[in-house]
């Protein structure tokens, strides 16, 4: 039971499309569109699946859903422009708006409010249609001004949005109401990924003087709606009612109500799925699969491009000299690192990001060489090694046991590694993006979102520094963001992906796993390549139903 | 004024004392922390600058340390204990409300269970003493009370609620919007739990002191009178023995109110042990302030209400006074 191919998605996604056509870069046959999707690459598919929902007509309508999210706190809110400082509360988000584009469960680029989309030659315009006949929660119409203000409020300077750094080239002035179901983005610099800053989540649209207080004003277009502010409960729970005037019409949301409780502890959020208080538990960890299936329950799994770096900072001392980075990164045994530190839950990285990226380079995969390093460490003049590796629980769970791992291996390359593990608030403290050695959490993205975070000079978290110390890298990297081209710009994102492997500060020994559990009943939950919030990511509850 | 009335008073502006030195303390301790409220609201995302600012500047920390404080002050001396630094900014009260009542219902709850079960267990125990039930009860305390509560708590959801019988619902997060008497049910777990951490010590206090009253002359004097077992009992050794434990018990109660941080956390009860845990890992000093003070505030009422029953119920005490 997929959307996909849906008569409501016109334009370039109404034919299918094989990942062979992706990775030819075929697939953007739009009105002179050139923004290639992304997908899978590596791999036979993108997303891997335990179950599967039963065929049309075997979903029963009605019923309340209850699903058990992990780790939430009274800080979160509602405001989809903002972070998501928690796990729940990202899981409500994507349940209660939509942006104007959307990624599907495998990875695909597609129209979501949006009927239309639009780019010129330069990739400096974009101009997009809506859906006709849409409206928010509130019955209001989903229309120019709706969107004209959504963006307004991204880009407010005063506080900006999570998504305005992503919106790379856009300012205010550049919002403009064509009709009243038309805007054109006019930019500032050519952003080939343009279309995709516009499926980001924190990109949602919201109607004219959206600012929720709480679940007060929480108002958008998702499957499903607060039906009182008070149902939203921060570090609790939100109770949402089915939205009767939901947009898509014939892929849910099937159920009538669905529960999101918050769990501060892992172990008490299985057990509300183990004691039957829940029929979905989002997240669990490696060693509570077991514990899961062992009770009669269902795992979902699904391959996500998240990954937990350890980083290098290729500016202070040892990494500034690139014969140091080589060599820890031929310390590494990745295989043997995912099975002790991760519960097998990951699957191995060859230190690149973005590996659903279609311009993901096809290198060979890098593996443990420990008198490779130890000679590289030698021509460094650092044979005797010893170094402090910071990490927290608050990068990941795994983060410290991926650290020790590490220290155990650079033993056998005669370096001594001191794991300092510290708390949250030191780890993200005055120090961060200053440690010389560290680790650190990312979610799925396309390659140059991420370099656009983590690699160019001025990246907000640029933990690695390497841009700073390679002029080619960095006009690599801009190049491609201004090429609309996509076979073209996907060489180019090789290029840099390659230059970043071979010489950068990023050490990618694993892409996550994620899992969640659910009951028997709960049928049609798909895992998703993005993984947020939950291994069906986006939490697209709305295509849950319960037998 | 009447001795009993000045003592009282005395007491009470310590407490007052006592409550305003706390709250210095817990200011300190949270500037003392690394990062502020804004960091710990952001985390990672702290690293862009500009959010970071706009955060603090709206949640006006970058005010001098004294002023901050000064104007908290003097918002709880008008009955305002401010607004909370994180989500909405509710009013502390609406956010604190629920938790406080909901911790008190499961206060009250454990008290009614586990004291007259201690009371029980401890004085036949005393009469028993070196009996096959003293035994047992000696042993069952024993173990009880050298095993934390959360590992009670763990055992508990085991047996009655996930892995052997599904009798009872593993998780208590009470709804504070829903009537809570179709909600009793998730109460029993975490009642219990910590009936069985409060009773060990109640119970075995209550022993001790029956057994050295049981013991001493003029209980014997009362039985050579040929007064009946169960008056010497009732009127003579229990409530003289009965006054070292009502220190232990205000002391356990003052413990279930503050310190059932594990218990909440093991039954995700929103309660103030989980609301003080998420506060001070987002830095919101008026939360943190409110909570903590109420606290101990709980401490410095139970010990002074302990200390007047303690007068109330014992000759000795209450003869002196006059």
């Amino acid at each position: 039971m997929s959307d996909k191919g849906s008569g409501l998605q016109p334009g370039y996604l109404a034919r299918n499309i094989t990942r062979r056509d992706l990775l030819k870069g075929a697939a953007a046959v739009v009105v002179g569109a050139t923004f290639g999707p992304v997908l899978g690459g590596c791999g036979s598919s993108g997303t891997t699946t335990t179950t599967t929902a039963g065929g049309v007509g075997a979903i029963k309508m009605g019923g309340h859903l209850r699903v058990a999210a992990g780790a939430g706190s009274a800080k979160e809110d509602l405001n989809i422009h903002g972070p998501a400082l928690t796990t729940p509360s990202m899981a409500m988000r994507f349940n209660m708006y939509d942006s104007l584009l959307e990624f599907d469960q495998a990875g695909v680029l597609g129209m979501a409010l949006a009927e239309m989309l639009e780019p010129n030659a330069d990739g400096k315009q974009f101009t997009v249609r809506l859906k006709s006949d849409l409206v928010f929660h509130d019955g209001s119409a989903v229309n120019a001004d709706a969107v004209v203000y959504s963006f307004k409020r991204i880009l407010d300077p005063d506080n900006p949005g999570l998504a305005a750094k992503q919106l790379r080239g856009l300012t205010p002035n550049g919002i403009v109401k064509v009709d009243d179901l038309t805007v054109r983005f006019e930019l500032e610099v050519a952003n080939a990924i343009f279309p995709e800053a516009l499926s980001a989540y924190s990109a949602g649209i919201v109607p004219v003087g959206y600012d929720p207080k709480a679940g007060d004003g929480a108002i958008g277009t998702g499957p499903f709606m607060l039906a009182a502010p008070g149902d939203f409960q921060p570090g609790i729970q939100a109770v949402f009612a089915k939205n009767p005037n939901y947009w898509r019409r014939d892929s849910g949301p099937y159920v009538d109500q669905l529960s999101i409780i918050e769990f501060a502890d892992t172990t008490a959020q299985l057990n509300a799925l183990l004691g039957g208080a829940a029929d979905y538990c989002q997240m669990i960890a490696g060693a509570q699969r077991d514990i899961a299936t062992g009770a009669g329950f269902t795992l979902l799994e699904a391959k996500t491009g998240s990954w937990i770096p350890f980083t290098m900072n290729c500016m202070a001392k040892p990494f500034d000299d690139v014969r140091v980075r080589q060599a820890f990164r031929l310390i590494v045994n990745r295989p043997e690192m995912i099975a002790q530190a991760a519960d097998g839950l990951q699957w191995v990285g060859n230190d690149m990001y973005g590996p659903f990226d279609a311009g993901y380079p096809d290198l060979p995969q890098r593996e443990q060489d420990l008198e490779k390093a130890k000679s590289l460490l030698k021509e460094a003049g650092q044979e005797d090694l010893s170094i402090k590796l910071t990490t927290s629980t608050s990068v990941s769970s795994g983060a410290p046991a991926a650290a020790t791992v590490f220290a155990q291996q650079a033993k056998g390359a005669g370096v001594t590694v001191q794991v300092d593990e510290v708390n949250g608030d030191v780890f993200w403290g005055d120090e961060y993006l200053k440690y010389p050695f560290a680790m650190d959490n990312w979610g799925t993205r396309g390659y140059l979102a991420q370099a656009g975070f983590g690699s160019l000079p001025g990246a907000i978290y640029n933990e690695t520094h390497f841009g700073e110390t390679s002029e080619k890298y960095v006009s690599l990297v801009e190049e491609a963001f201004g090429t609309v081209d996509d076979a073209k710009r996907n060489e180019l994102i090789g290029e840099a992906a390659t230059l970043e492997h071979e010489e950068g500060g990023y050490i990618v020994y694993g892409f996550d796993m994620q899992v969640d559990a659910h009951a028997a009943n709960v049928q049609g939950a798909e895992p998703d390549f993005s993984g947020l919030a939950s291994a069906a990511g986006g939490s697209r509850y709305r295509l849950v139903s319960l037998a | 004024m009447p001795p009993l009335l000045k003592i009282l008073f005395m007491r009470l502006g310590l407490g007052v004392l006592t409550l305003l030195l706390v709250s210095v303390v817990v200011f300190a301790a949270t500037q003392a922390l690394p990062g502020d409220a804004a960091k710990a609201i952001l985390g990672k995302d702290s690293a862009d600058t500009e959010r970071y600012e706009a955060l603090r500047k709206q949640l006006r920390l970058d005010r001098p340390l004294v002023e901050q404080y000064a104007s908290w002050l003097g918002g709880v001396v008008r009955g305002d204990l401010g607004k909370s630094l994180v989500g909405a900014g509710a009013n502390v009260t609406d956010l604190i409300g629920k938790r406080v009542v909901n911790s008190a219902i499961l206060v009250l709850f454990a008290a009614l269970v586990s004291i007259p079960i201690s009371i029980l267990l401890g004085s036949l125990s005393a009469i028993w003493r070196d009996s096959k039930f003293d035994n047992v009860v000696n042993i069952a305390n024993l173990s009880l009370a050298s095993l934390p509560e959360f590992v009670i708590g763990i055992i508990m959801v085991l047996v009655f609620a996930t892995a052997v019988f599904k009798w009872l619902p593993s998780v208590s997060n009470v709804n504070s919007l829903m009537p809570l008497s179709g909600q009793m049910t998730l109460f029993v777990l975490p009642v219990i739990t910590l009936a069985l951490a409060v009773v060990p010590y109640v119970s075995r206090m209550l022993r001790a002191s029956t057994v050295e009253v049981l013991e001493s002359e003029y209980v014997m004097m009362a039985r050579l009178k040929g007064v009946s077992e169960p008056r010497v009992l009732w009127h003579h050794a229990l409530p003289n023995a009965i006054v070292p434990t009502i220190q232990v018990i205000a002391i356990n109660i003052a413990w279930l109110a503050g310190g059932i941080v594990t218990v909440e956390y093991l039954f995700t009860f929103p309660g103030v042990g989980a609301g003080l845990v998420d506060a001070v890992a987002n830095r919101d000093m008026p939360v943190v302030q409110a909570l903590v003070l109420l606290m101990a505030a709980i401490y410095v009422l139970l010990n002074l209400m302990a200390d007047i029953v303690t007068i109330l119920i014992s000759p000795r005490l209450r003869t002196g006074l006059r």
